[in-house]
């Protein structure tokens, strides 16, 4: 276009058309042109189609909108099972429990550090003799409690597995054991059944999902209906500890009722007639002490009848239940015995 | 002859080759360092458009099976499995993974570590994070690495305990900018303030304070950059909240329910002047001496990503809890009125009302909203995220579902995310991303 000096005025109307094209067509032009390049070099480059999606993939990545399903066609609530490997410790840990474990394995956690001077006190007291790790057992006693099992399984596995001592001094805590603090008892990650008698064991068992970690080596002591283990593998443990006879108790319909049906457990206790005393009441916490001094002899390893041994774990269930169940308010309700005792019973 | 355009491999090589050391002599001379028309910071290089050679294009034709980001499609979307109480720390990532320029950035692979030891950078994680969500795996992501690593690099918030979203994203941000220096274009090693990392490019915006001198009416300017925007809310015991009758309505085409507070009334509220009282005089340049003051913030830069968030928990002397009063926010947002420049009409008292002029500079969408439901002390934290232009999905921890328009506009909202609309040119690699964000 050339930059003429001209005066508009004085031209007609087909001429002030012709350039008000020309200055529409320069801007298309230069609108458009850029645009035009590109997908004109796209075309002949052969890259212009590239990026068209198939018919396939856009099945595959479709969105769906449906209840109960997230956007990929999954349900709900699946993902129990994923699992990470801890980048401090190079653990696998289930994902869900990551947090909490990374907390203690940083060290940054509430009980982390009792358990790190611990250690130091431990490794201080190792050179020592026998008697002194006796006072070392007495000192520790007071703090005994789940929450802490990991600097006790620590200070256990410094000494003789077989000293007879520690089953000893197992015993004297039963009580403890439903009176432990619940916040802590959940926290905490496994219970080491090496340093467990026989009948806290069974106690345990009766309460707990037990299965015992490939990684850990430790139990569980998440409730029995944990998701992280299978009913399959909570009846293996049983079976291995208590022999094929164990049962695994029923949780099913009950998990979500807090209240612990009393009367039933009464009754139960009645028609079984006990040998020990009858002023056993539900609301006695130390009744798992109770029957262990009234010679049920959970915790020894005769040779009892199948029957018996059924019956025997299902009291258990009733006695220390009774105990939980008045201290702790978040405990799922411990199961209802099931028919067969009747069965067995009568 | 056919008369077309051709274009001849040999010639379009050499052009390039050309321009690419036309290129590395203006970054070298160049003064101006805002001005460096090259994305890989020093070094001077263009980022090309892939072309395709011969060999590539037969292969793509032989697998014509194609994962595009596009609408109706869940590429980009993916859940996080919670770790043990993280549901804030995936709606702080499912927000950031959503922020269109920063998933620009990041899928464009524009990360430089120059960190002593990478496995430690949180910037190289989130980039790692961008390449999981958009992956298409349906199954949801473990991001053990990302907390393990937050908790490394800011202490306060290591713990298992339930956090503060709001204190995770400032965390974040703070850990990602400060991982950033090997993107940085020009950062003046003295001034932290001026630094270019795309954190600050984003996210930081400049907070202009002005306290006025009652005597002699001399004002003291200061600017502060900020990340967010945290606002009171109505019914907290220690706000005064004053509605002015007459206010006009539909500032920015919310709904406008008497008694129902709206984002637009926040704002307002937080812009206005305050008469700061006999009990806190300040010292006046001009008048040399103390005297009473009136103080007032408005926004001198607006970032490219707005967070506001609610001042919902209550941590007073007299109680602690969460304020649950429904906020109002609008899907578009006009920041207009409470910059510094509308500062003299709100002087008297008016609103300066938008006017439908062209000017989009100061023009918001909203892309992510994060609630939390609960109480102060126990509660869970969910996120509503935008996916394309008009898709909104809901993300609770492993589950994403789909929402509507009406339930994120409905949400209580704790934490809001506006990104600017339309990317101003004042910084060139902001530009060279050519994002339209919707």
């Amino acid at each position: 276009m050339k930059m003429e000096e001209m005066s508009l005025s004085g031209l007609d109307n087909s001429k002030l058309e012709a350039i008000a094209q020309e200055i529409y067509a320069d801007l298309v032009e230069d609108s458009c042109l850029g645009f035009c390049f590109e997908v004109h070099r796209a075309v002949k480059c052969g890259y212009f189609f590239l990026d068209d999606t198939d018919p396939d993939s856009m099945k595959d990545f479709e969105i769906v909108d449906q209840p109960g399903l997230d956007i990929f066609g999954q349900v709900f609530n699946q993902w129990k099972s994923k699992e990470c490997v801890c980048p401090n410790c190079s653990r696998s840990i289930a994902a869900s429990r990551f947090a909490p474990h990374l907390e203690k394995c940083l060290g940054m956690g509430r009980n982390s550090s009792r358990i790190a001077n611990r250690r130091i006190a431990n490794s201080n007291n190792m050179n020592k003799s026998e008697s002194d790790q006796e006072d070392n057992d007495d000192i520790n006693d007071n703090d005994w409690s789940y929450g802490s099992e990991k600097k006790a399984k620590k200070r256990k596995s410094d000494k003789n597995p077989n000293s007879p001592r520690r089953s000893k001094s197992l015993k004297h805590k039963n009580g403890e054991l439903s009176n432990s603090d619940p916040f802590k008892y959940s926290n905490s990650t496994g219970i080491s059944y090496e340093t467990l008698g026989p009948e806290e064991l069974r106690s345990l068992l009766t309460t707990q999902c037990g299965v015992i970690s490939e990684h850990t080596k430790k139990m569980c002591t998440r409730s029995l209906r944990c998701p992280q283990h299978t009913d399959e593998q909570r009846r293996a443990v049983r079976n291995f500890f208590l022999g094929p006879s164990a049962v695994l108790p029923e949780v099913e319909s009950s998990l979500d009722n807090d209240s612990f049906d009393m009367t039933d457990g009464q009754a139960l206790i009645s028609r079984l007639q006990w040998d020990g005393s009858s002023d056993l009441s539900p609301s006695d916490s130390g009744s798992s002490k109770t029957s262990e001094n009234q010679g049920w002899g959970l915790g020894t390893n005769s040779s009892e009848s199948r029957k018996t041994k059924k019956k025997k774990s299902h009291l258990s269930l009733v006695g220390t239940a009774s105990g939980l169940g008045s201290t702790k308010k978040k405990k799922p309700k411990p199961p209802a015995p099931t028919p067969g005792i009747y069965d067995d019973i009568n | 002859m056919c008369k077309d355009y051709v274009y001849d491999k040999d010639i379009e090589q050499i052009a390039k080759e050309e321009q690419g050391e036309a290129l590395k002599l203006q970054a070298s001379t160049s003064t101006e360092v805002s001005h460096q028309q090259c994305s890989v910071p020093g070094l001077g290089e263009k980022y090309p458009t892939w072309e395709t050679t011969k060999p590539e294009l037969e292969l793509l034709g032989l697998n014509p099976r194609r994962r595009r980001i596009a609408s109706s499609f869940t590429i980009g979307l993916r859940g996080l499995i919670n770790l043990g109480n993280t549901c804030f720390m995936n709606c702080i990532v499912q927000a950031l993974t959503h922020t269109p320029i920063l998933r620009d950035f990041f899928l464009s692979d524009r990360h430089r570590c120059e960190m002593p030891s990478p496995e430690l950078c949180l910037v190289c994680e989130m980039s790692s994070l961008f390449r999981e969500l958009y992956s298409g795996n349906p199954s949801p992501h473990v991001p053990y690495k990302l907390l393990h690593l937050v908790w490394i690099h800011a202490r306060h918030l290591a713990g298992y305990r339930q956090q503060d979203a709001h204190e995770f994203l400032i965390a974040a941000l703070d850990v990602l900018h400060r991982h950033c220096k090997g993107d940085d274009v020009g950062k003046v090693a003295n001034n932290p303030n001026h630094c270019n990392c795309i954190i600050d490019q984003i996210f930081t915006g400049g907070l202009q304070s002005d306290v006025t001198c009652q005597a002699c009416h001399g004002v003291s300017t200061t600017i502060d950059p900020c990340w967010d925007i945290s606002l009171d809310v109505p019914g907290s015991c220690t706000s005064f909240w004053p509605m002015s009758p007459g206010r006009e309505s539909s500032v920015n085409g919310e709904s406008h329910i008497p008694g129902i507070t709206t984002l637009t009334d926040c704002l307002r509220r937080f812009t206005r002047p305050e008469h700061l009282g006999s009990s806190a005089k300040i010292k006046c340049g001009g008048c040399q001496s103390y005297q009473e003051s009136t103080k007032q913030l408005t926004m001198k830069k607006l970032p490219v990503v707005a967070c506001f968030h609610f001042k919902r928990f209550e941590h007073s002397a007299k109680q602690r809890r969460k304020i649950t009063t429904y906020i109002s926010f609008p899907l578009e947002l006009d920041m207009t009125p409470f910059m510094a420049s509308s500062k003299e009409s709100r002087m008297n008292g008016q609103l300066q009302l938008p006017t439908n002029s062209g000017n989009n500079e100061n023009k918001y969408s909203l892309f992510a909203v994060v609630n939390h439901q609960g109480t102060l002390e126990s509660g869970h934290y969910t996120s509503f995220i935008r996916h394309h232009r008009d898709q909104w999905f809901k993300c609770d921890d492993a589950v994403i579902t789909k929402a509507s328009i009406k339930d994120v506009l409905d949400s209580e909202g704790y934490l809001l995310f506006y990104h600017k609309q339309v990317l101003e040119h004042e910084s060139e690699k902001v530009k060279e991303m050519n994002t339209q964000a919707y």
